[in-house]
């Protein structure tokens, strides 16, 4: 047991080192598997296109007549209604006020809902 | 004469033979510890992980399900790796059924009769649990107990604003039964999307959902707990949920009922 040196110390540090770390990103990969792709897909889901199509036909249909077989308003709406809820799984709800003597605006009141997403809006014509 | 007598004491230890049988020991616990305590931990570690990553796989393929039916893709096709189980798929004539549905209103009037979603069901013979892709859902038990969960919810909603509620079925078909372990590609058709919407003149309030799980592969407080939550609304009526028996519910104030009925074939896995 002559002349101990305690040069080569850090090989045993050294193993405790690499053994704890080795630890520590197997619990780091154990918890990744969870995450990724359902915060990917919500930012998919969020159905902006099919909220602008709709708005954009609700206020063209608005000045339409109400009174022949084509181009009539209500019917429009109730297509917008239905072809909503078939295609696109939403639920659309249009109703509007045509403008008055002391309100010259026509107002639309818009919703869409998919279950998801919900959106509300006062469109009035300025 | 200091430095004399710190060298001394420096190389005073014990024998060579008692040092030996201290490293000896050392070295034999060391082995010990890992073989009782260490391996079984990691085993435990990869069977969870195999349970975790399945269960991320069966919301991949909810997310797959959710692509064919809401947005209307034709086909998809999804690789997995499927461990520590087996993934199988029963379709919707399959009997006993993973659960039947049934919709009728005030005055009985019939909606949707018996409605079997068929099941894409991983079962996990290292972890003793069910994941099932059911219905739009997927919702896992352990086997041995009444208890199960919802992972993932299906796209049911009830607008509160026009009093509609939305119901959508995803029924799974397939040619016959298929299993698979180890990894495989589960290949979805979109097939036959039938669309119904009642307003209030013939839909008489209130209207009730009667859900019937099958006794064996029980998912009923899974799917308890989502028709009860405030977002949907409905409230029971009657039926304990987990013991296997029917369950009847009251869908809240409707006007308007869509029911909507998706059916995708697998075509392999």
């Amino acid at each position: 047991m002559a002349g101990l040196k305690d040069d080569a110390q850090w090989i045993v540090l050294m193993g405790f080192v690499v053994s704890f770390s080795l630890f520590f990103i197997a619990i780091v990969l154990n918890q990744s598997t969870v995450i990724g792709q359902t915060t990917a897909e919500a930012v998919l889901e969020f159905p902006k296109n099919d909220i602008r199509g709709v708005r954009d036909v609700i206020i063209q249909s608005e000045f339409l007549d109400d009174g022949g077989i084509f181009l009539n308003k209500t019917n429009v709406h109730n297509d917008i209604r239905i072809l909503s809820l078939s295609r696109q799984n939403s639920v659309v709800n249009i109703s509007s006020t045509p403008p008055t003597a002391g309100n010259p605006y026509t107002t639309i009141n818009i919703h869409y809902n998919n279950g998801v997403t919900v959106y509300n809006e006062i469109w009035r014509s300025e | 004469m200091t430095g004399k007598n710190y060298r001394i004491s420096c190389t005073a230890g014990v024998s060579e033979s008692i040092g030996f049988l201290l490293i000896f020991t050392i070295v034999i616990a060391g082995i010990g510890l890992v073989t009782l305590y260490g391996y079984p931990m990691l085993l435990k570690q990869q069977t969870s992980a195999d349970e975790q990553i399945m269960q991320k796989n069966m919301i991949v393929l909810q997310n797959d399900l959710k692509s064919l039916a809401y947005k209307t893709v034709p086909y998809k096709e999804t690789s997995l790796k499927i461990g520590g189980g087996a993934l199988m798929v029963y379709n919707s004539s399959y009997t006993p059924a993973s659960s039947t549905i049934k919709i009728y209103d005030q005055n009985n009037i019939v909606y949707v009769n018996v409605f079997q979603s068929g099941d894409l069901l991983y079962s996990s013979d290292s972890a003793g649990t069910d994941i099932s892709l059911q219905n739009g859902a997927v919702v896992k038990r352990q086997h041995a107990e009444q208890g199960s969960v919802m992972l993932a919810e299906p796209r049911w909603f009830y607008d509160s604003e026009t009093k509609t509620m939305v119901i959508n079925f995803v029924n799974l078909t397939s040619t016959g039964i298929m299993a698979k372990t180890g990894v495989g590609t589960v290949q979805m058709v979109l097939g036959e999307a039938r669309f119904q919407k009642t307003d209030t003149p013939p839909l008489a309030t209130p209207v009730y959902l009667e859900y019937t799980p099958d006794p064996v592969q029980d998912y009923s407080i899974a799917w308890n707990n989502y028709f009860t939550n405030p977002s949907l609304g409905m409230t029971l009526l009657s039926g304990t949920p987990g013991t296997g028996t029917m369950l009847k519910y009251q869908l809240p104030d409707t006007t308007t009922l869509v029911i909507k009925q998706y059916e995708v074939n697998i075509k392999s896995l």
